[in-house]
């Protein structure tokens, strides 16, 4: 085994515990090394509408702006801050296209979340799964049991290209079939990669409210 | 036709504004073929391939360079012979010993066998090798000055345009814009050679034992797809694969074994020490050589295996009086504090490997902390202490190597420098 992004062979202890079962060993799929390289968001202080990083946890100026427009808010979490360690892996895994990258955090990714909750990717569009050749949400949390709730329809441009403004302007493009039965279900998690303005998981959250689920919405991304 | 000899996907073909005339004269093919029962990358020889969910599969080893899926075509530019209108305008002397070493690569050449020089640390190889890239371009034939290393192309593409005057010139590396000459010398990184298809008369491959070309096996493969004739391998330090094909007579060697001002290579002093507080503090014994030094009016380059001995080594040296900096691969003044040292701003760089190559600075002395560790191989070895004694007025800077015990690369480093010294290979 070796590193996904230093390509060193990985050298990791196994502790005794993980050995002899008891917790589950996830072996990680980068090294020590790489993983130090990239910054958690300290989620005791982040922003309790959208997960950024931030000295004390107060409502960030974006999530003000949010609440007047569409509130509630989402309580967005991240793990990770969108640096420049974390740019160049997000140029290699979606710009490049390497999907051997996909496993990358999928250790982590894999103990975030609770049993009762859906889970609900927010799916690339056909034109980009096509020119790719994958889904860059359902590789990074591909381990999980997701459920398939939202299709999105091709847009103009990808949110990539677009300045602030022009990503705060992007029009609902989600489209959600929910299952039979969902009213039983009480709390759903949206999932995407990066959140940046919100704009996108706030479209595919009221794709579902327009769809009638009437459970809990929250959202969860990698980077922030 | 700027584009000659190179090989570009069509998406690169876009973002570099390829006109339709240079497209239409083109060959286009597929960037994975089938060879027997196997899938390969065209680009760079790869043959184990990743599969995408959505189908098809994609080239894992060149991927930086963008792309090639099951749907890729690469367009391929020929080369045609151009008219050199430049001149050599390098007027500087050879020592004899050079004279022999250029004779060897012109004669290797002019046969198109592959040629290894191997030249020791401050021997003066990049200006044996004029008169050879001269004989190449007056056939018109284009030349590829390559190697591992960003830093080394950066340094070499002036000296190699001031060598060569009116000679088109490009310099390609990650992040460079693409050419808008039509090139007759071209100084790259060898990943850069991936993008070249039979392009070049001859390719000199310099450092070519440095990281990470003997790790990347595309890279090799690269240096035979770019090249339409001789290869000439340019090291200190030869690996074990070119030292048996110069033994077989497969390929051309000539060696150098002296400095270019005659005088020996200066032999690593090891100093074993226990270090339980490196590198947080340093032992009276190096310090006390580290005032000598600083007495004598020498700089410094420091060797350390970890990043994150820079810091603390940096603030012990300042407060014995250095005006010292810390540099590292991803550090973002890197070329900054590399120039500050070289023009003298600074006297002491501490450094991880990447300065073990092309950096000439006079009156430099090495100190290797850390000399156990398992980065660093017999060759790293031997290029950090090849920083020492580069200049005639001070060619016998000291180099030492500071270990908690010995390895076999520290051994096999000052053996092979002391065996260097009496003349053999």
């Amino acid at each position: 085994m070796r590193c996904l992004l230093c390509a060193q062979p990985l050298m990791d202890d196994l502790s005794l515990a993980e050995l002899l079962g008891g917790h589950q060993a996830r072996l990680p799929q980068l090294c020590r090394r790489c993983q130090a390289t990239f910054s958690r968001i300290d989620q005791t202080t982040c922003c309790p509408g959208c997960g950024r990083a931030l000295p004390a946890p107060v409502l960030c100026t974006d999530c003000v702006r949010w609440e007047a427009r569409e509130a509630p808010l989402l309580h967005h979490r991240a793990l990770f801050i969108y640096d420049e360690v974390m740019k160049a892996f997000i140029q290699s895994y979606k710009g490049n296209g390497d999907y051997r990258l996909h496993s990358a955090f999928a250790d982590l990714l894999a103990g975030q979340f609770s049993k009762n909750a859906v889970l609900v990717p927010l799916t690339s569009e056909p034109s980009h799964l096509r020119a790719r050749g994958f889904d860059p949400v359902l590789g990074l949390f591909g381990r999980l049991r997701l459920a398939r709730w939202l299709t999105k329809g091709d847009t103009d441009l990808p949110q990539a290209q677009k300045d602030r403004r022009g990503r705060l302007q992007t029009a609902q493009s989600f489209s959600a079939t929910l299952p039979r039965g969902h009213a039983r279900i009480r709390h759903v998690i949206l999932l995407d990669d990066l959140y940046t303005t919100g704009r996108t998981l706030y479209h595919a959250r009221n794709a579902l409210r327009d769809a009638g689920y009437q459970g809990q919405i929250t959202s969860f991304s990698l980077i922030r | 036709m700027i584009w000659a000899g190179m090989q570009l996907t069509e998406k690169e073909c876009r973002a570099a504004a390829v006109s339709s005339v240079s497209l239409a004269q083109a060959t286009q093919v597929a960037g994975l073929q089938q060879n027997g029962r196997r899938w390969v990358c065209q680009r760079c020889g790869e043959r184990q391939l990743r599969a995408l969910p959505a189908g098809g599969q994609y080239c894992p080893s060149c991927v930086g360079l963008d792309r090639i899926t099951s749907e890729t075509t690469l367009v391929r530019f020929a080369a045609p012979p151009i008219a050199w209108r430049g001149q050599m305008s390098w007027q500087g002397e050879l020592t004899p010993a050079q004279q022999a070493a250029q004779r060897g690569v012109l004669a290797s050449v002019a046969a198109g066998r592959d040629h290894l020089l191997h030249a020791v640390t401050g021997a003066g190889k990049t200006e044996m090798l004029f008169a050879v890239v001269a004989a190449v371009l007056r056939q018109g034939r284009r030349v590829a000055w390559a190697t591992p290393r960003v830093d080394v192309v950066r340094e070499l593409a002036p000296r190699l345009a001031s060598a060569f005057q009116g000679t088109p010139l490009v310099a390609r590396y990650g992040g460079a814009p693409w050419p808008s000459v039509d090139a007759q010398l071209v100084v790259l990184t060898t990943h850069q050679l991936l993008r070249y298809h039979q392009a070049f008369g001859l390719i000199i491959v310099d450092e070519v034992d440095a990281f990470p070309y003997p790790q990347t096996p595309m890279l090799a493969y690269g240096v035979r797809q770019a090249a339409s004739g001789p290869v000439v391998f340019l090291t200190a330090t030869p690996g074990e694969a070119l030292q048996r094909a110069a033994r077989r007579g497969q390929i051309g060697v000539s060696r150098l074994l002296t400095r270019f001002h005659g005088a020996p290579l200066p032999v690593p002093r090891p100093l074993i020490r226990r270090g339980r507080r490196w590198p947080h503090r340093l032992d009276k014994v190096i310090v006390r050589r580290l005032t000598l030094l600083k007495n004598a009016d020498s700089k410094l380059l420091l060797f350390v295996p970890q990043i994150d001995w820079l810091k603390p080594l940096v603030r012990q040296l300042v407060a014995l009086g250095w005006q010292a900096a810390g540099v590292h691969a991803s550090d973002p003044e890197r070329e900054a504090k590399v120039l500050a040292f070289r023009q003298g701003q600074l006297d002491c760089l501490v450094t991880t490997t990447i300065l073990e190559r092309g950096v000439t600075i006079p009156h430099c002395a090495v100190l290797v902390l850390g000399a156990d560790s398992p980065l660093f191989s017999a060759a790293g070895l031997i290029q950090m202490a090849g920083r020492a004694g580069r200049s005639a007025d001070f060619p016998a800077d000291p180099v030492y190597f500071v270990a908690r015990h010995w390895t076999a690369d520290q051994l096999r480093a000052i053996a092979t420098i002391r065996r260097t010294n009496r003349g053999r290979a």
